[in-house]
């Protein structure tokens, strides 16, 4: 394994890796390691571990200037003794910054704090081939230069190493509240889940099927009788957090339940080495809200469990499958939440999976038309693929 | 300038239509400069396509003359965009105007690139939905020119700019190719090709069809307008204001010298001439959150020196709060001729160190400097008053703002907050950029433009400049392309 301790040894290990040819695959925590497809061929792990540090938290301005192998944890901790937040929610509370950067990695308060690319105002990096550059700034309005941030967030590692990080952060609500329902109305209730997501102050809401409740642990309502508990977490000044609240109790009986009950949902989708996800295909996939429903019901008739984040338009369905059920199960799977993806005129990717489910496919389903202009960029900042080869979408 | 090929007129004939190709020189002049109007660079021709086809036609047509081209929509652009360099054909949407689908559950419209602002939050207002970026222009530009910019606004503090409520967009490559980017669910795999289009200011294609997020209108609005005794008192009352950890929808300073110009001008506000400048606090939300903030604002802007907190009664005392703002720079044309509007973002909390640098900036070259700025977050638009017929004032105008640019980076700055880096700012990139940071955006480019063909010579730096000997522009030109 490579760990560079400083800036200027990474982008040394980056053009050695270049020199001779040979490619590694970045690791922050490796909490998002399961993403992707699997990597072409390998000589290294090149860890962003020895890159950690906040160097500027500067509260007057909401901004932090962070290396991208510090824990998004410790970040939040520093931020919070200043009255601030971290507006990311990555599935892992041991995700470095980096990581969370890389994979895009959305949570359910990722309906509150909005896209992880709306968080980034500027990015050190350290190309495929080698150059350390930086895009954006440490201001919260920039349109100087095009904005190639967008394009590191969400590459999984491919293009560049990021290095460090211009963070936006945001002042702590008042208050914040967690509150389960008991929601009825069977393959309507993503649409009810929507309407609860859309009042004024929620930062997360999900839609449990009742299989999955029991995941979440205690002190939390039955699911209803046909099957789905809504739990929605407001975060917001008080009088806000009352009147959304007392909305839900009115609509579905909503109760106040333990602040955990939110990250425990987030932990449904985490988790990556605990052996019971281990033996699971987990899909993602996107419709559009009004097609939320329609999308559900394609994912349940097929016996998936689904928790639905319908104000991110976001389906997270996992199938059971063990190492002896092979290919097969995988594609029927795969054809499953494709189905639910054109159902909601969305997108459908296989988000992690034991390896043996993810060789000899791409996770991300048939590459959109764009994907020659995707080869082309990655051809421009990682011209010998270095990075991460193979794990992106059409094989990049 | 050459004239156009009658070969290359006839290609647009045939691409978009013969009433959709202006050629005659006196037809060519009004599409010379944008609303920066000291730069200047006449078209080769300017064509009016009505569909994607017809662009994509036009822009084939260009290929094969080996001519470039530049998107244009309503020319208000601040930077000098959507001006032509090197004979380049200017592509002007301002037929592509349908707004194709608004749906309010999706809370998305699919428009095409010459839809006016304003015009698309009219459409969204029954379903109590609007298009959130409001650029001054909104009245104006087209959402085509904000996704090109990145466009901001007031409300960009609460909301984002452009970036921020973009989902997909179609693009017409430089090859003619026709592409679509994004989608209207969002999380479409792949690189966020969308995200790098927006703020792209013409150079990867031309866009002719957005996919636009629209947000709810808020339940209640309440504006507050704060007199200071200065400006940098009043920067004080936006720190205040921010520290506190109050997110409001937008925190607009207006100075001494913008006061007394609009309350001159058709636009008067009922301002005090005596105030040095104003603040025009605006919260919005759930109708239970405002009361708090509103006094929680009012005690911040008092503790930091203002002489007078209002509460707009109603919606007619909100606008007329908001006419000293948005009317501010058809104010300042009874200050001078012409207007320099900068544009450049500090960190907030070097709002008043800096304000006061600037001032003495325009001082030092005995210009009228004036300020009118989205102080919320930290955008100055220092507003030079002058007179271009005025060589020497004008030589004063542009080394002023070389030394405002280069004060703000200083201060941990950019030189753009949202009217782009175009033919204005080019030269100025080094001072934020390595020649390898600056490599990393060609390379960009060339994915989408390798040729270079799609509004040539702007962004990137050239130091090569030679002042026009016309009379009548005696502005720059400029007369290479990309290095």
């Amino acid at each position: 394994m490579l760990a560079p301790t400083g800036p200027e040894a990474l982008a040394e290990v980056v053009r050695e890796l270049g020199a001779r040819g040979e490619a590694a695959l970045v690791r922050g925590a490796g909490t998002e390691l399961p993403q992707g497809n699997l990597p072409r061929s390998v000589a290294a792990v090149l860890s962003t571990k020895a890159l950690t540090g906040i160097d500027v938290l500067d509260a007057d301005e909401g901004v932090a200037h962070v290396a991208a192998g510090t824990p998004v944890a410790a970040l939040r901790e520093q931020a919070r003794s200043e009255g601030l937040e971290v507006p990311l929610d990555p599935p892992s509370p041991a995700s470095t910054l980096g990581g969370a950067l890389a994979a895009a990695a959305l949570g359910p308060r990722s309906l509150g704090f909005g896209r992880v690319r709306e968080q980034v105002l500027g990015l050190e990096v350290v190309l495929g081939s080698g150059e350390r550059t930086r895009c954006g700034g440490r201001v919260v309005k920039n349109v100087t230069g095009y904005d190639l941030a967008k394009l590191y967030v969400g590459s999984l590692g491919t293009l560049c190493v990021i290095e460090h990080v211009w963070l936006r952060l945001r002042p702590l609500p008042e208050e914040t509240r967690v509150v389960a329902a008991r929601v009825s109305g069977g393959e309507e209730a993503p649409a009810a889940a929507l309407a609860a997501a859309r009042l004024a102050g929620v930062r997360a809401a999900a839609l449990i099927d009742s299989s999955l409740t029991a995941e979440l642990g205690g002190g939390l309502p039955e699911p209803s009788r046909d099957g789905h508990l809504l739990i929605v977490e407001m975060a917001s000044d008080a009088p806000v957090v009352a009147q959304s609240a007392a909305a839900l109790a009115r609509r579905h009986g909503g109760v106040t339940v333990p602040a955990g009950a939110i990250d425990a949902v987030a932990a449904l989708e985490g988790a990556a080495d605990d052996a019971r996800h281990r033996a699971a295909l987990r899909f993602r996939v996107t419709a559009r809200p009004s097609r939320l429903v329609a999308a559900y019901a394609v994912l349940r008739a097929a016996g998936a469990l689904v928790v639905t984040h319908p104000g991110l338009g976001l389906l997270c369905a996992r199938f059971t499958c063990a190492v002896d059920e092979g290919a097969k199960h995988v594609d029927d799977a795969f054809a499953t939440a494709q189905a639910a993806a054109r159902a909601g005129e969305g997108s459908a990717v296989l988000a992690a999976a034991p390896d043996f489910a993810r060789a000899g496919r791409d996770v991300f389903g048939t590459p959109p038309a764009s994907v020659a202009l995707m080869r082309r960029l990655a051809a421009e900042l990682d011209p010998k693929s270095v990075l991460n080869p193979g794990v992106f979408v059409g094989g990049i | 300038m050459q004239p156009a090929s009658s070969r290359l007129i006839d290609a647009l004939r045939a691409a978009a239509g013969a009433d959709a190709v202006l050629w005659r020189a006196g037809e060519l002049f009004v599409y010379e400069c944008d609303a920066l109007t000291h730069h200047t660079g006449r078209p080769a021709a300017v064509v009016l396509p009505r569909t994607a086809d017809e662009v994509a036609a036009c822009v084939a047509a260009c290929a094969r003359e080996g001519v470039p081209f530049v998107p244009r929509g309503a020319g208000t652009g601040l930077s000098g965009g959507a001006i032509a360099f090197g004979g380049a054909v200017v592509i002007e949407c301002a037929r592509m105007n349908r707004i194709l689908e608004i749906d309010p559950v999706d809370r998305v419209a699919v428009v095409q690139p010459g839809v006016v602002n304003a015009d698309l939050s009219r459409a969204a207002a029954p379903f109590d939905l609007h298009f959130a970026p409001d650029p001054s222009s909104q009245q104006a530009c087209t959402l085509g020119g904000n996704v090109a910019e990145n466009s901001g606004g007031p409300h960009t503090l609460e909301y984002g700019s452009t970036t921020a409520h973009v989902l997909a967009v179609e693009l017409v490559l430089a090859s003619g190719e026709r592409v679509r980017l994004g989608s209207r669910a969002g999380g479409e795999p792949g690189y966020d090709l969308t995200g790098a289009v927006v703020g792209s200011e013409g150079t990867f294609g031309v866009v002719t069809e957005v996919t636009v997020r629209l947000t709810p209108v808020p339940e209640a609005v309440e504006t507050l307008l704060a007199i200071f005794p200065d400006v940098v008192s009043a920067c004080h009352g936006v720190g205040a204001v921010i520290r506190a950890g109050l997110v409001p929808a937008a925190l607009e300073i207006v100075d001494r010298r913008t006061i007394a110009a609009v309350e001159a001008s058709v636009y008067a506000a009922g301002l005090p001439l005596d105030a040095g400048a104003v603040l025009i606090a605006e919260l919005d939300g759930p109708a239970v959150a405002l009361p708090r903030q509103v006094e929680r604002v009012r005690t911040l802007c008092g503790a930091n020196g203002a002489t007078r907190v209002e509460v707009a009664r109603d919606a007619a005392e909100r606008q007329r709060f908001w006419r000293a703002r948005k009317g501010a720079f058809g104010a300042m044309g009874r200050l001078a001729p012409d207007l320099y509007v900068h544009d450049a973002v500090v960190p907030r909390s070097k709002l008043p160190e800096v304000l006061e640098a600037v001032c003495a900036i325009g001082d030092r070259h005995g210009l009228t400097l004036s300020n009118v700025f989205h102080a919320g977050d930290g955008n100055l638009h220092p507003n030079i008053s002058f007179d271009r017929r005025d060589e020497d004032e004008l030589r004063r105008v542009l080394a002023a703002g070389s030394e405002i640019l280069e004060l703000c980076v200083r201060a941990g700055g950019v030189i753009s907050g949202e009217h782009g880096i175009g033919a204005e700012k080019q030269d100025f990139m080094p001072l934020l950029f390595t020649p390898d940071d600056l490599d990393a955006m060609r390379r960009l480019r060339a994915v989408f433009d390798p040729e270079r063909r799609s509004n040539p010579g702007k962004i990137f730096p050239t130091t090569r400049f030679c002042v026009e000997s016309n009379p009548k522009a005696r502005g720059y030109e400029r007369v290479s392309f990309d290095p």
